[in-house]
């Protein structure tokens, strides 16, 4: 399984902090991306934002990198802390 | 000599004064010690479509805030800004650096984030606190929102490209 999480204003429009998902059809970011968009409207617009960030067991990533079983992805907007 | 790195993602308030304190104990070689504080602002500046770029200081365009709230990516916090003070500590010839950022609702005026760090001379400590912050602002996992009201639903804070600009000076 590949855990997900999702934070701040995506996390909000998902309805969704986190999720598993079946590492079975997914090598990379941009595949795990492309099985949550299908999962319906809400989740194709919302992982289709251009500024989406991601990380791959917390480092940030970019799509093409590579994602495996037990790994944990998170999508997220532009960080604005500080 | 390695670099003392003290990072905190944590709920609670900090004392600035007695992060001084512990930056300068027993600390006898540095003679510079800089620090940033970041506090909540009471007003959000409300970003012009007609002048992007222009500060709401400039079209008087202010909205209220109230409360503003913090949201985090526990574990992913706490390594980002542990990355960032390593960047510093392998740029800068630097004695001790301490980071703190808070999350969770905080009200106008209240402390956010603290970034603190000592060296030999001052521009290399200055310089440090510059880079930590710009690094921290594009790199941290860290989400405002702002309320600005009793049973307001919030507003997320936009990033700003002007955040992202910043890097590059470095």
């Amino acid at each position: 399984m590949i855990k997900v999480l999702f934070f701040a204003s995506l996390r909000e429009q998902l309805g969704c902090d986190a999720l598993d998902v079946d590492a079975g059809q997914i090598a990379s970011v941009a595949d795990l991306r492309s099985s949550l968009q299908a999962k319906g409207e809400v989740w194709n617009a919302a992982l289709s934002h251009q500024q989406l960030q991601v990380a791959v067991n917390q480092q940030l990533a970019n799509t093409e990198a590579d994602v495996k079983d037990g790994d944990e992805v998170a999508f997220f907007p532009p960080v604005t802390g500080g | 000599m390695a670099v003392d790195i003290s990072i905190s993602v944590q709920a609670e308030g900090f004392d600035p004064g007695a992060e001084y304190t512990q930056l300068r104990r027993e600390n006898y070689s540095d003679g510079a010690t800089s620090m940033f504080v970041g506090n909540v602002r009471d007003f959000s500046p409300k970003a012009s479509l007609d002048a992007p770029g222009v500060s709401a200081s400039e079209t008087g365009e202010h909205l209220p805030v109230t409360v503003l709230k913090l949201e985090h990516y526990p574990g992913m916090a706490e390594a980002a800004l542990t990355e960032i003070a390593r960047q510093a500590a392998d740029r800068w010839p630097l004695g001790r650096i301490r980071i703190i950022h808070r999350y969770g609702p905080l009200n106008a005026g209240d402390e956010i984030v603290f970034v603190g760090a000592t060296s030999a001379h001052r521009q290399d400590s200055l310089d440090a606190c510059a880079f930590i912050m710009d690094f921290l602002k594009s790199r941290a996992p860290f989400w405002k929102k702002e309320f600005s009201g009793e049973g307001e639903h919030g507003t997320w804070v936009q990033a700003r490209t002007s955040d992202e600009d910043a890097l590059e000076k470095w």
